[in-house]
């Protein structure tokens, strides 16, 4: 299984001259020429759209089904959280991996800051608002709770068990990603930060200021992917999917043992190293692209993709491991921090990320010698989907 | 002759519209209309205001190829049947009881109550629990959704009640919330009204030593 074509459009706070086919339509449109191929070279798509409230429309992968000219092929829309893109590319990695289908464009796409709060004049209340329809609408929405705070709350039992992250090792992370985010040009918030400035921003949910929490972002990402024989036709540099893993959590985060680690991440992480043969992967990983909505999340997924045992993720951001020029960067493209979280369309830039580091394609901020590159997805009000994905380069 | 109960009502005949030489005028009301009105009392904010959102569009003062940005919203209402978990609703509002579920077989007692156990397949039964808990994990929200933005700060917490083997996302009150830390010994208050939801208690800090 490869990845024989990937596009995306810029990630930015609004597109406000595009709807969100016509943003995915962009998407599809870069990916085919990427790959050299047709709209009728297709034989089925994945759709990674997350939220019906945020394009306006319900069933909309119909829609962008119908824009891009997939018309008659077989289309299925994946909705999981955060880790939609994730999840829609192991769809269509099952879908390649069946037999199937040869060819499946596996396309990603979010537009959310056309929803609006007209009593505080602000796009992110209205957008949070419909975020928390995924929340448990009888125990959890009620609340006032939001995506940052579930998030921050697992954070705060992690420093109740551990000790770290402290809020230093987060500013890290946080000047680290948006840093990376200058050598993107599809990112939608590139800023050279001091850890003063994140500690200083106002505060949205304690621990985290308002540089600690990524942004919402509209874009629209697409990858191609095609059995072993068929990418050999198309392309001279495919790139292998070699592991895959994945794990839905108690959704109630109220019913698992604890919370200060994210099992479903832990569990997805073995499970793709274990398929692509990785029994270290600090060693073994040269990148990381890993989902960090939020700074102290990163540091937990350091852990929980076993980057060094628990407790201990804060240091490796100290310590400058996960820095571009250290021995496991991670998110160069600048992740969701500095890049952009269009949700649905995360997943997949994410991985198109890792792509043009294997292509040795990623031009200022290209990893040297990049052989095998990991992507983590997750999703959900606390961590209850993770897609985890081994990508590797041709030897 | 069939009984009467099975008559079926027969529709009256139509009868012919009148043949008309131009269409009726009747005159086309703004579908933003009722948008307008429908924030305007949601937020208290005047009509105008909210006009004035769009005043370049309504004018046509924009140029032609410019995005055309209108008005709408999306919404749906509901009676909603809380199914099994009926009696958890009700006690709260009626009795001021939180209850618990609990498994015959494994033991564990849930909260939020589930009528099944999920991981034995049986049905559980109701178990009262003492409103007592302790806090697993609290934060302060700063900001918030659209719902709860003019509420803000206020406190989110997992907290586990005595007697139950999960969590429950709940709001806190006390006089400084920056005190509120993990590993807090807290207490179920209700509050006056009581409508059958989940928000109808919050906690407090449990004072005098425990």
């Amino acid at each position: 299984m490869a990845i024989v074509g990937v596009g995306t459009t810029k990630f930015k706070a609004r597109w406000i001259d595009k709807t969100y086919y016509e943003l995915a339509y962009d998407a599809a449109k870069l990916a085919l020429s990427d790959a050299r191929i047709g709209r009728e070279d297709i034989d089925a798509c994945v759709y990674g759209i997350y939220n019906d409230f945020f394009q306006r429309q319900y069933q909309p992968d119909a829609f962008v089904h119908d824009y891009i000219g997939m018309g008659l092929k077989p289309g299925v829309r994946v909705n999981t959280g955060g880790a939609t893109g994730g999840s829609a590319l192991r769809m269509g990695f099952s879908e390649v991996a069946s037999g199937l289908y040869d060819t499946v464009l596996v396309l990603g796409v979010e537009k959310c800051n056309d929803c609006f709060n007209y009593e505080v004049h602000q796009h992110s209340p209205e957008v949070l608002r419909a975020i928390l329809y995924t929340a448990d609408m009888t125990y959890d929405n009620p609340a006032g709770r939001t995506a940052a705070s579930g998030f921050a709350l697992a954070v705060i039992a992690h420093i109740e068990k551990f000790g770290t992250p402290t809020e230093r090792q987060m500013a890290l992370v946080s000047v680290k990603n948006h840093r990376n985010a200058t050598r993107n040009p599809v990112a939608q918030s590139p800023k050279l930060l001091t850890v003063e400035d994140v500690l200083s921003s106002r505060k949205i949910v304690d621990p985290f200021k308002f540089y600690d929490n990524c942004l919402y972002s509209e874009g629209a990402s697409a990858v191609i992917l095609a059995s072993e024989e068929k990418a050999r036709e198309i392309t001279d540099c495919p790139i292998w999917i070699t592991g895959l893993g994945a794990s839905l959590d108690w959704v109630l985060p109220q019913n698992r043992p604890n919370i200060y680690e994210f099992q479903s991440s832990q569990i997805a992480a073995r499970k793709a190293y274990e398929m692509a043969g990785i029994k270290d992967p600090l060693q073994e990983l040269d990148l990381a692209e890993i989902h960090d909505a939020f700074t102290g999340t990163e540091i937990m997924a350091y852990e929980d993709c076993f980057f060094c045992p628990p407790g201990e993720g804060g240091r490796l951001i100290e310590e400058g491991v996960v820095e571009p020029e250290g021995k496991l960067p991670v998110n160069l493209s600048g992740g969701l921090l500095g890049c952009g979280h269009a949700v649905g369309a995360t997943g997949i830039m994410q991985t198109i990320e890792v792509v043009l580091h294997l292509r040795g394609q990623a031009e200022n901020r290209q990893r040297k010698n990049a052989r095998v590159g990991l992507v983590q997805s997750i999703g959900g009000t606390l961590c209850s989907w993770t897609v985890c994905l081994i990508l590797k380069r041709e030897e | 002759m069939p009984p009467k109960t099975h008559a079926r009502r027969q529709a009256p005949p139509r009868k012919a519209p009148a043949r008309r030489t131009s269409a009726p005028a009747r005159k086309r009301t703004d579908p933003h209309r009722e948008w307008y009105k429908f924030f305007s009392e949601k937020y208290q904010i005047p009509v105008e205001q909210l006009k004035k959102e769009f005043q370049d569009e309504l004018d046509g003062k924009n140029p032609v190829d410019a995005p055309l940005e209108i008005p709408d919203r999306m919404e749906v209402f509901f009676k909603y049947s809380y199914g099994k978990q009926s009696r958890f609703f009700r006690e709260l509002r009626m009795h001021q009881q939180i209850l618990g579920s609990k498994c015959p077989q494994c033991r564990r007692v849930y909260l939020p109550p589930r009528a099944d156990c999920s991981l034995c397949y049986q049905p559980t039964s109701w178990v009262k629990l003492s409103g007592k808990g302790t806090v697993i994990a609290c934060t302060i929200q700063h900001f918030s959704t659209s719902a709860f933005i003019k509420k803000v700060p206020f406190i989110c917490a997992y907290i586990r009640l005595d007697g139950t083997d999960s969590l429950l996302m709940t709001n806190m009150e006390m006089d400084d919330p920056s005190r509120a830390r993990p590993g807090m010994r807290v207490k179920a208050e209700f509050r006056k009204n009581r409508y059958g939801i989940i928000t109808d208690f919050y906690f407090r800090p449990l004072t005098g030593g425990s």
